[in-house]
């Protein structure tokens, strides 16, 4: 058994030491076969968000094609583990899953084995943006309760006005060679409460007034989102600039889909926590090789029969009944109506877990890929950023969008993301970066590493400016300049 | 030269693989020999060549597939101008480049590349040759404090390489000068400094403008109001500019400005990778020639293709060929 210690809170290291005493002892009093000790490794990780879809001990199985490798992983989350039942749960981990003294890891499956970015999870996430009323209302508080301070950074008022300013140079340094467009494209992709909007708006038309430089009536601000809830909220938090809002459905994915009509005509474009709740994929290096994550849904069947009964669902339903909440929403779920399907819906959001396993693969461009990445990239960020032992995401969600928003900008033009984003691949190996739940969605920082490297590709230089406005922040600001 | 009505040409650059940019990265790195880089940019360019060929172009290029950017391959042959070596990592961003002193007159070999083109194809053939312009603005000018007299120093020297590019055969000579939409107030100059470059150089001159291509993306935004009236003066027989991305409302400036220029008609959108079709390509030579008669019309699409994937590039080529077809036969040709 080899110990990888990935990452240790200060005030966890007397955990953390335990974790490793039982360990030890379990491997000396033979409860676990000699074939399996010789080929696991065991990684004590600290998982940064208090709910996720993992268990305190979850065990990974390896394949390569068909074939089961004999090699497996077991990772603890030291933010669960109880050092009184992890010695129980490590053994039945590792034991096998039809075994029936192991009925603790009896589960309902909701999906089979499939690539993390096409997980049931992504379609939860979906279901909150359009439902977040519903959410909100069964909860009690908006959803930017859930964010770390209890508000989104995008709407600090220092932030917004140091934006404006930034901007207003811009304008008038593109005026003063003539080549000011007579319309101001502006847009703002994930437009939250409409707030953060509505803030720069407000702080643009004073700049604008003080100066004297009459461009507030040529913006044009688009405000993009795909939740139609979350767009009206949006425009009535905006209504003081109706005349120069438009708010359109966007893909966050694809943004130039809906906005190619704005090709290399927008002079500002920003995102605040969208790229890190796009679907993405896992890479995992151990020894050198690569592995892609799959993933598969469940709920332990104990959780499960507890939900069933308290919805009047036979337990034999609770899969279907969980397909059917995403189908038809939440309001048409149960037959006692829209409350109930929504506190089933947030139940059954509680008790997900994700089974994860590792595919085998030869070379990068093995894996679900990013689209529209370059694979010689890949190959090459692979071959340079990666050490013997690592787990990286992809974000291939945020790739993309990063990809089919920059031909949206203005050869002047900047894009500004605000997001938790690892600048260093190193910076893996300290920390799993999710995915974690946030309220009803999901939470996963963001390979900011390679979204430089694919900039790069493109023509942008993107760096990275830690988000200095309110202390303790982990968000940062990736922003673009063009490449000369 | 026996060309058909509307030829159909490329501005200068072939897309490039990613294997290659891979190998001259490799190059900087050291990892490979200037020796075998040469060899495999022979092999790419004789690769272009065909592509264009089988595409159907009238008029080719090398693909310029032994160039980092538009910039550097100029930049490292001219006397005087010193390049940090050590001042980039990816082939294709600029050497930190300075002037410290007047330039010399002295031989670019650039010839060299345009006889290996030459021999390689029965076609008619363009060489293509970054502007003094252009290149001032990328060259750190430690010397001048002037960058006309910069520019008029470099179209010095190189006009001699013009002439020498000539004697080897040329007959097509493409110069570049995307950097006059970045700097519109500079025309006046841009234009005597063309005139200064193109002096007695007995070949048929294009003065190719655009809007920047850096990583596939414009460089700047506006329109080509700004060369008027100037460009006029300028003693170039064929005006290559950017129509496909941009829309045709510039066509408009050539009733406004009548002159006896060739236009190239930029046909094709090198900052996509949507293929155009045949008949998208036929539309907008249509009204191109509601503006020019059909005797100065040359086909080409808007920039180089360097950036597009290959199969793209080769596929917009194709198009391209195909839609003039279409005008030709219209014409009656």
């Amino acid at each position: 058994m080899i110990l990888h210690i990935n990452h240790v809170q200060p005030e966890r290291a007397a955990l953390a030491s335990n974790v490793v005493s039982t360990l030890v002892s379990l491997a000396g009093d033979s409860q676990i076969p000699s074939r399996i000790l010789d080929n696991l490794n065991v990684h004590l990780e600290w998982v940064q968000y208090k709910t996720n879809f993992r268990e305190a001990v979850t065990l990974r199985r390896v394949n390569r094609g068909n074939e089961v490798l004999p090699w497996m992983e077991v990772g603890i989350d030291l933010r669960q583990a109880h050092p009184e039942t992890l010695k129980q749960e490590f053994i039945n981990a590792l034991r096998d899953p039809g075994d029936p003294a192991c009925a603790a890891r009896q589960c309902i499956y909701l999906e089979p084995f499939t690539t993390m970015r096409s997980s049931m999870i992504w379609r939860f996430n979906n279901l909150f943006w359009q439902h977040l009323p519903l959410w909100e209302a069964a909860s009690g508080k908006g959803f930017e309760r859930a964010l770390p301070g209890g508000t989104s950074d995008a709407n600090h008022p220092e932030a917004v006005a140091d934006a404006v300013a930034d901007f207003w140079t811009l304008l008038k340094d593109l005026e003063n060679h003539n080549q000011l467009p007579p319309e101001i494209f502006v847009l703002e992709i994930g437009v939250g409460t409409g707030k953060r909007a509505a803030l720069w708006l407000d702080r643009f038309r004073l700049v604008d007034r003080e100066r004297g430089t009459n461009y507030y009536p040529r913006i044009r601000f688009l405000l993009g989102d795909y939740s139609m809830p979350t767009l009206n909220r949006a425009m009535e938090t905006v209504r003081d600039h109706r005349e120069l809002g438009s708010f359109l459905a966007v893909d966050a994915l694809d943004p130039f889909k809906s906005l190619s009509f704005l090709r290399y005509k927008v002079l500002s474009i920003h995102l605040t926590n969208v790229y890190d709740n796009l679907p993405t994929d896992e890479i995992v290096v151990r020894d050198g090789k690569l592995y892609f994550v799959e993933v598969r849904s469940y709920v332990p069947t104990a959780a499960a029969a507890k939900i069933s009964e308290s919805f009047g669902i036979p337990v034999a339903e609770f899969a279907r009944t969980v397909s059917r909440l995403l189908e038809v929403g939440p309001q048409h779920v149960h037959p006692e109506g829209a409350e109930k399907g929504v506190a089933f819906w947030r139940t059954v959001w509680d008790a997900i877990r994700l089974e994860e396993r590792f595919v085998a693969i030869q070379t990068i461009l093995d894996a679900p890929l990013p689209a529209g990445v370059k694979t010689g990239l890949l190959e090459n960020f692979v071959g340079e950023g990666v050490v013997m032992n690592s787990r990286f995401q992809l974000s291939s969600g945020a790739v993309e969008s990063f990809l089919n928003t920059i031909p949206l900008l203005h050869p002047r033009g900047y894009l500004q993301v605000q997001d938790i984003f690892v600048t260093k691949l190193d910076d893996y190996s300290r920390m799993f970066r999710g995915p974690g739940k946030m309220d009803g969605s999901i939470v996963n920082w963001v390979n900011g590493a390679l979204l430089a490297q694919v900039g790069a590709q493109a023509g942008y230089d993107v760096h990275f400016a830690p988000f200095r406005y309110r202390e303790g922040s982990k968000t940062s600001i990736l922003y673009t300049t063009q490449r000369e | 030269m026996n060309l058909p009505i509307l030829p159909t040409t490329v501005v200068g650059s072939y897309s490039m693989p990613g294997w290659l940019e891979r190998l001259k990265t490799e190059f900087f790195a050291r990892r490979i020999s200037r020796q075998d880089l040469d060899e495999i940019h022979n092999v790419a360019v004789k690769a272009a060549i065909k592509d264009q060929e089988v595409a159907g172009v009238d008029i080719i290029t090398d693909g310029e597939l032994r160039r980092d950017n538009m910039i550097d391959y100029f930049a490292t042959r001219l006397p005087g101008v010193q390049t940090d070596q050590t001042s980039k990592k990816f082939y294709y961003d600029f050497y930190d480049s300075v002037v410290r002193g007047k330039i010399p007159m002295a031989s670019l070999r650039l010839s060299d590349d345009f006889k290996f083109l030459a021999a390689f194809t029965d076609r008619a053939t363009k060489f293509c040759v970054t502007g003094p312009h252009s290149l001032v603005k990328r060259i750190r000018d430690e010397y001048y404090n002037d960058e006309e007299a910069f520019a008029m120093d470099l179209a010095r020297v190189m006009n001699q390489e013009l002439k020498e590019l000539v004697r080897s055969g040329a007959r097509c000579i493409q110069i570049d000068e995307p950097y006059y939409s970045g700097f519109p107030e500079d025309i006046q100059w841009g234009v005597k400094v063309v005139n200064a470059l193109v002096e007695g150089v007995d070949a048929k001159i294009t003065l190719h403008i655009c809007y920047g291509n850096r990583y596939g993306k414009p460089s700047w935004a506006g329109n080509y109001r700004y060369l008027f009236p100037a460009i006029l003066e300028a003693r170039v027989h064929q005006l290559s500019l950017e129509f496909a991305r941009r829309g045709g409302e510039d066509l408009e400036l050539f009733k406004e400005f009548p002159n006896k220029f060739e236009l190239g008609v930029g046909s094709i959108d090198v900052k996509t990778h949507e293929v155009e079709t045949a008949d998208i390509v036929a539309e907008r030579l249509r009204k191109a020639l509601k503006f020019v008669p059909a005797e100065r019309i040359f086909v080409l699409p808007d920039c180089g293709c360097l950036h597009l994937p290959q199969e793209v590039a080769f596929a917009k080529l194709k198009a391209m060929v195909q839609g003039t077809k279409i005008i030709r036969k219209e014409l009656g040709g």
